[in-house]
């Protein structure tokens, strides 16, 4: 007798189809499967524009260790520290209040208070930062400093701000925190070697505020205008190209090598691997929620 | 005593069995019960666990090893590679089994015992019981795995098509070696009430683990909405785990108090009873391979709905179940719509389909053609297996082939320390033998 087949159906219930093994494959197989759905497609412009936050960072940081060196050095004094400090503080505010929105005389008090219990709290500690690390030899304080500011950029959260910028919705991860303690402490390391308890007090001062505020500054001049982002990143590659190149000249080919590869090859290099981009996704996959759990 | 012509001596290995409880455990149990009915003689081996350890009998003669390796992650045991060789190759010897079957990739203990049997020589036959993505750092190391132990099995059984896909993406098997062999369900267990519930209140029934992958965040967002919507719903709500507080914070917030009840984890035994009380079972899984709960709802005669993910869409013809997308909005359309077609269904009418859909008689029935599959297999050298080691992945594949050649050498030296000759087989006996006795 011979009956209509009938067709095969995709559906567990009802027992082994009639006239299909259990490994039956049809055509419907992997039907459903989806590829590369969430893919962007990368334009090498706007990829370089952004990788510009990056190289901005790294020349922040460069500039640190740059004052870092000419303090051990002694060719800068305590007076010019502070007044940079100041000066520092001041300008950072200033841009702050200007971008970010948030004049008020009661939040300009409350940060006025803060910042003074913290440089008040600083200031009576330094002494004890000064011998933190007497025991300890200058080359493991400038290996341990070298290996703590190199796992800073490694980790460091280059598309947003550690601190919490006013409008920001992602909480700071666990990587970007490692970063910052990680320069807080070479900074700790650095200062402890240095000969006058001021020194001390005005290099952690300025460090810290370089290594908690830089970030958020430039989050938020980014945010304000992209071109002013650019226009200050290009200034401050510039400032301290010149700087680095009057201290060394070979540390000059690496921090210029160190812009170009991050600002040039880099780019290139991503948009190449592209074409290697392999991403499944299906029927299998776990579903997203659509809304956000608040806990 | 000797077994017919045609009937296996099968080892099935798995990290999860009784008395611990889940889906994989009720499978291999059932699957293991309905085999020895047809004439196998069936040996399951786990790990032991607490102080249960050494051989159990279980109802009708099945034999279970407790093999006494301690669980370390998740009723995992340690992943050692060779360490389970030798009790692996006693009882493999001692009870002359034919065919090893493995159970749910993530355990260590089944991918150990298939890699030892396939150095023997045994046929493997594998069953995957779970779902996973591409993504993550997890998933990965897991297909890893999973692609070592399925280069060389027999023949493989996932539990749903969508199963079968995700299976043979992950693991490059050819798909024609791979079987789709559903669960079934118990309908003897699962009866409708014998007389039919008071549509007022009207019940909904959730009986799942409360964590996030079975969508007990999406229950957060459903629950106020529905009973906002229909003031004569009620929930029952059976399960535990973290997710708990979140659903408890939620009735508290829309004072539901007297329309959500909880009862914490429900006992599967309870679980019949649970869901006799209600009209409609809610599953708001966001992953789910089969779902068995599905089934024992549908079994008694509940309308389900569900999160429209994994295998849910093939277990349940369309006027069973009403699916939905997982978010809130399109959930509670769905279950406006069940409320609005509930009147029409039948919980014995379901009963009766259901028995005739799903038995496990019937799983054991299609299992056993797959063994003989297994069993036409070729038998293979151990040169001739390893280029199916080699070719899956540059550096993997040549640590893959590493650890079999190490294992075929273990093995040798096992046989050297101890022929096979010397390990003493185990007398078969029926379950009626031991009646009499």
């Amino acid at each position: 007798m011979e009956r209509a087949q009938r067709r095969w159906r995709k559906v567990a219930y009802g027992g082994m189809q009639p006239g299909y093994d259990d490994n039956h494959t049809d055509d419907t197989f992997l039907q459903e499967m989806v590829m590369n759905a969430n893919v962007v497609k990368r334009d090498m412009l706007k990829v370089m524009l952004d990788s510009v936050s990056i190289s901005q960072y790294l020349c922040i940081v460069a500039l640190v260790v740059l004052v870092w060196t000419h303090t051990l050095n002694s060719t800068i004094t305590e007076n010019f520290l502070i007044v940079l400090d100041i000066t520092l503080v001041g300008s950072g505010f200033f841009i702050l209040l200007l971008t970010a929105k948030m004049l008020s005389f009661n939040l300009l008090l409350s940060y006025a208070t803060k910042i003074s219990f913290f440089t008040t709290g600083l200031y009576v500690l330094s002494p004890i930062y000064h011998t933190l690390t007497r025991s300890i030899s200058s080359d493991s304080i400038w290996a341990l400093t070298t290996f703590l500011v190199i796992l800073h950029l490694f980790l460091h959260n280059y598309s947003g701000s550690t601190i919490k910028a006013p409008g920001a919705l992602e909480n700071p991860t666990l990587t970007s925190n490692i970063s910052l303690n990680a320069s807080i402490v070479a900074s700790l390391l650095i200062a402890s070697r240095l000969p006058s308890r001021l020194l001390v007090f005005a290099i952690i001062l300025f460090s810290l505020q370089v290594f908690l505020f830089a970030p958020l500054v430039t989050y938020c001049l980014k945010k304000y205008s992209f071109r002013l982002h650019l226009f200050v990143s290009f200034l401050l590659m510039a400032m301290t190209l010149t700087w680095v190149y009057r201290l060394h000249k070979l540390l000059f080919v690496v921090l210029l090598g160190l812009l170009v590869f991050v600002n040039l090859v880099c780019p290139y290099w991503l948009i190449r691997i592209q074409e290697y981009k392999f991403e499944i996704n299906g029927p299998w996959d776990e579903a997203k929620l659509c809304f956000n759990i608040t806990d | 005593m000797e077994l017919k012509e045609g009937k296996h001596r099968i080892l099935m290995v798995s990290d999860f069995f009784y008395p611990n409880f889940g889906g994989v455990e009720n499978h291999i149990y059932l699957l293991s019960q309905c085999l020895l009915k047809l004439g196998h003689k069936v040996v399951v081996m786990t790990h032991a666990y607490g102080n249960r350890s050494g051989v159990r009998y279980m109802t009708n003669g099945l034999k279970v090893y407790y093999v006494p390796w301690k669980p370390f992650l998740m009723q995992n045991t340690l992943p050692t590679f060779y360490g389970t060789l030798p009790i692996i190759r006693t009882i493999l010897i001692r009870e002359r089994i034919s065919l090893v079957h493995g159970h749910q990739a993530f355990s260590t203990l089944c991918h150990e015992a298939l890699m030892h049997a396939r150095t023997m020589g045994y046929k493997v036959i594998f069953t995957d019981h779970s779902l996973y993505g591409f993504s993550d750092i997890g998933s990965i190391h897991m297909n890893k795995v999973l692609q070592f132990t399925l280069a060389d099995v027999s023949q493989a059984i996932c539990v749903s098509h969508t199963s079968k896909e995700n299976t043979v993406l992950r693991s490059g098997l050819p798909p024609e070696k791979v079987y789709v062999i559903p669960n079934a369900v118990d309908t003897t267990m699962f009866k409708p009430a014998p007389e039919r519930l008071c549509m007022d209140p009207i019940v909904i029934v959730v009986i799942s683990r409360l964590v996030y992958r079975k969508g007990a965040d999406l229950l957060v967002e459903v629950i106020p909405e529905v009973c906002h919507l229909y003031p004569n719903v009620r929930f029952i709500i059976g399960g535990d785990g973290p997710k708990r507080v979140r659903l408890e914070e939620m009735r508290e917030k829309h004072s539901l108090q007297d329309r959500v009840d909880m009862l914490g984890a429900v006992p599967h035994a309870k679980v019949r009873s649970v869901l006799n009380s209600g009209h409609i079972f809610l599953n708001s899984s966001l992953t789910e391979a089969f779902c068995i709960a599905i089934l024992e709802a549908a079994s008694c005669g509940l309308l389900t709905v569900s999160t429209r993910v994994g295998g849910v869409p093939e277990v349940l013809p369309d006027d069973m179940i009403v699916l939905a997308k997982p978010d809130p909005s399109d959930m509670v359309h769905a279950i406006k719509k069940a409320i609005r077609i509930l009147p029409h269904i039948d919980p014995q009418e379901m009963h009766l389909r259901m028995k005739e859909m799903y038995s496990w008689h019937d799983v054991a029935k299609r299992t056993e053609i797959v063994y003989d599959h297994a069993l036409r297999c070729s038998n293979q050298t151990l040169l001739e297996r390893l280029p199916r080691y080699l070719t899956c992945g540059a550096w993997a594949g040549k640590l893959f082939c590493l650890v079999m050649i190490i294992d075929f050498i273990l093995w040798r030296l096992l046989q050297l320390w101890q022929p096979d000759s010397e390990v003493e087989p185990v007398p078969d006996f029926k379950p009626t033998e031991l009646k009499r006795g």
